[in-house]
């Protein structure tokens, strides 16, 4: 009987099981049972764990009774373990769309990321000294905290500095104009009472500084994080400026990127686990292909693949440019920005290159121009 | 580190210690390794992890406003050490920052020494007239120390710092605080870096270091086969230099020479003021947080009995301030910001 199948049907059944899954034969059931299951085509215990028990024996052949003793020996097994939630697909959708994302204030950057930066994911931003990987960091850790009657996020960020270049005479600058550009905006009751906690002060006192000197330093406090996290449950931000900074001069290669691979995993899951969103900052290196000699993001080629969105800034000229290159969800796009007093804005030309292409496509020509052997070089590694 | 700071079961410390060389070390290694080098169990391993990463920690995570009220002394306070002229200092928004190292790169004749003798003397005004009360290490690496130059510069502090009381200025005794060091080369400097300048800065006599000029160590001693050497040779310099300013809250200065752009790759840095870039490239670009350029200009400028060419200092990256230049002149005085 094939009636109308909506989308949200299709998602309903695919379940997203997030846990540890056990074989349906390694249940303790009589062997016909298992069998009746097994040829009915449930292969482990996720299959089972979301079915009731009429469509469990309609679907097997079992009586009803024996349908519930199946769902009772499945539910037992796995509804120990911590975490031990499926979702379907839709509640996964479902979830994804409530999630709000951090704006950067440059609202060309925005749309091209989809709202701003994903909270719940990690992003890295890369780019060479002073072209605003920083300047980014100061902004988003000023906007998190925007009240959520404005559409932000209303957050606590903590901000974990390696470099020395957290400076408050700029924070100032960039949380005053935040307050001020706000405040231009105040339409009703709701939002006249959410500036009163969005001052230039309150922003500060929302901002959790750590400096660290050194790579064992920062791994210590990578340790304490989650803790942290669980203290301060509306952080919404974790800032790390710069991850390459203190893992730049290693004598030993492999026990860099061992290092770098647990520390990936764990931005990953203080991401998901505690829904903060996770940037990270990434210097520029120079790589030698035989005569040549490429700009490609430092701390190795293995690191790429920890970010789940990848922002390159760079100069064309006198232009800065943010480009997307590594996005699940969204297409690859470049946009124009600038630096102001105020912080990181959208460029006032409304020229905008138009360089919005697939992910699969590669520049084959060979241009002069600097952000397309970037983006080619970088869609290799 | 200590092992026996842990706050953990002594039982715990002792494998660990047996088994590991270092506090530090726990934290490099996995917690599965861990307990394949302790024979600890997954609870102890926790335990030993969460113990070390306290221990190793500098500190808990501290409200940004704290800062703002001054009431963090470890932290960057928003102290600044003065140039010695206002209109310089307003480019800067103050001066140098006391904790980050800071590039003035330049072609030979810009007025990169004289700036950096200038900040000599500077220094060693107390904090209310934008010096740090304290004095300077100048290491230079190529030509002799400019002895002469310097102490025409302390006869005239009273023309160029017409902010401090003269009875102030005739009471410090300049020449006793500045400290002069010669590096031939990389080794010479690591050593001196290693073992006199932190003396002089934990004894409280130094809080300002000056490296002139940086690029001179790297140009004479590799080729450029030995690239990869070079690089790692820049990043150890560079990260004495970083600890030893975070370490003792002083500004170090490095003085670096300029290259001709003529490679597009380059471009990548950023505009290039007239065609010219600093030396030594990205990895050292990577390590600087404030980067100065400092030119020479066409023209000169008069001045009662002195004339002087044209300079123009430029902010070319800072974290905190923005793209700008200033015009400047080198007179008998030192350095002074020119309004025109």
């Amino acid at each position: 009987m094939l009636g109308y199948v909506s989308w949200r049907d299709v998602l309903k059944k695919l379940t997203l099981a997030v846990t540890m899954q056990r074989p349906v034969s390694s249940l303790p059931l009589s062997p016909g049972m298992k069998l009746k299951l097994v040829g009915a085509g449930f292969q482990s215990t996720a299959d089972l764990i979301l079915l009731k028990p009429l469509q469990l024996s309609k679907e097997t052949g079992l009586s009803q009774q024996e349908a519930l003793e199946v769902l009772q020996a499945v539910r037992k097994d796995g509804g120990g373990g911590e975490g031990s939630t499926s979702l379907t697909a839709l509640e996964l959708l479902q979830k994804e769309e409530e999630t709000r994302s951090i704006i950067t204030f440059s609202s060309q950057l925005d749309a091209a990321l989809g709202g701003g930066l994903p909270v719940g994911k990690t992003t890295e931003i890369c780019g060479a000294p002073g072209v605003g990987k920083t300047q980014l960091c100061l902004q988003l850790a000023v906007d998190v905290q925007v009240p959520q009657c404005f559409g932000g996020v209303g957050g606590q960020v903590i901000y974990i500095d390696t470099e020395g270049s957290f400076l408050l005479q700029r924070v100032i600058d960039v949380a005053t104009a935040a307050v001020r550009h706000c405040s231009l905006l105040v339409e009703d009751d709701e939002q006249r009472a959410a500036m009163m906690t969005f001052t230039m002060e309150t922003i500060l006192s929302n901002i959790f500084l750590v400096r660290c000197h050194d790579y064992v330093e920062l791994l210590a406090e990578l340790h304490l994080l989650p803790d942290f996290l669980s203290d301060h449950p509306r952080t919404r931000l974790l800032v790390i400026d710069s991850v390459a900074f203190p893992f730049r001069r290693f004598d030993d290669l492999s026990q860099r990127t061992r290092l770098l691979q647990g520390l990936a995993q764990q931005l990953v899951a203080m991401a998901t686990r505690h829904q903060v969103a996770v940037v990270i900052t990434n210097q520029m290196t120079t790589r030698l292909q035989g005569n040549q000699s490429q700009l490609v993001p430092a701390l190795g080629e293995g690191w790429g693949h920890a970010p789940t969105i990848r922002l390159l800034l760079q100069w064309a000229g006198s232009r800065r440019l943010a480009s997307i290159f590594k996005s699940p969800g969204n297409v690859d796009a470049t946009v124009q920005y600038r630096i102001t007093s105020d912080g990181f804005r959208d460029a006032d030309q409304s020229e905008q290159p138009q360089r919005k292409r697939p992910r699969t496509q590669t520049d084959q020509s060979a241009s002069s121009q600097p952000d397309r052997r970037l983006l080619r070089c970088l869609s290799d590694v | 580190m200590n092992w026996n700071q842990l706050e953990l079961n002594p039982r715990i410390a002792a494998t660990a210690r047996r088994a590991l060389k270092s506090v530090r070390e726990v934290l490099c290694v996995s917690g599965p390794d861990l307990q394949r080098l302790t024979g600890l169990s997954r609870s102890d391993v926790q335990q030993l992890l969460a113990a070390a990463a306290a221990a190793c920690r500098r500190h808990p995570p501290v409200p940004a406003l704290l800062l703002h009220g001054g009431q963090c002394r470890r932290f960057e306070s928003g102290l600044r050490l003065s140039v010695g002229c206002p209109i310089l200092d307003r480019l800067l928004r103050g001066g140098l920052p006391v904790g980050g190292v800071t590039e003035l790169a330049g072609e030979s004749g810009a007025g990169k020494t004289q700036l950096a003798l200038q900040l000599c003397l500077s220094v060693q005004y107390p904090q209310q007239h934008g010096g740090l009360d304290s004095g300077a290490v100048y290491i230079c690496t190529e030509d002799s120390f400019p002895i002469r130059r310097l102490q025409q510069l302390i006869r005239e502090q009273s023309s160029l710092r017409l902010d401090v009381p003269p009875s102030l200025i005739n009471r410090l005794q300049f020449s006793d605080h500045v400290y002069i060091e010669h590096a031939a080369d990389l080794d010479s400097l690591q050593v001196c870096l290693s073992q006199r300048v932190p003396l002089l800065l934990a004894r409280g006599l130094v809080r300002l270091l000056v490296v002139d000029s940086v690029a001179a160590l790297f140009r004479s001693e590799f080729l450029t086969d030995d690239w990869l050497e070079r690089n790692k040779q820049l990043l150890t310099l560079s990260s004495t230099l970083h600890h030893l300013s975070q370490e003792f809250t002083t500004p170090v200065l490095c003085i670096n020479q300029v290259t001709d752009v003529f490679n597009s790759l380059d471009d990548s840095l950023g505009p290039p003021s007239s065609g010219l870039s600093p030396a030594l490239g990205l990895a050292w670009a990577n390590q600087v947080m404030v980067r100065l350029m400092m030119q020479r200009l066409q023209g000169t400028i008069t001045r009662g009995n002195q004339s002087s060419s044209l300079r123009r200092l430029e902010v070319v990256f800072a974290p905190h301030l923005a793209r700008d230049g200033q015009d400047a002149a080198v007179w008998r005085e030192g350095v002074r910001g020119v309004d025109r």
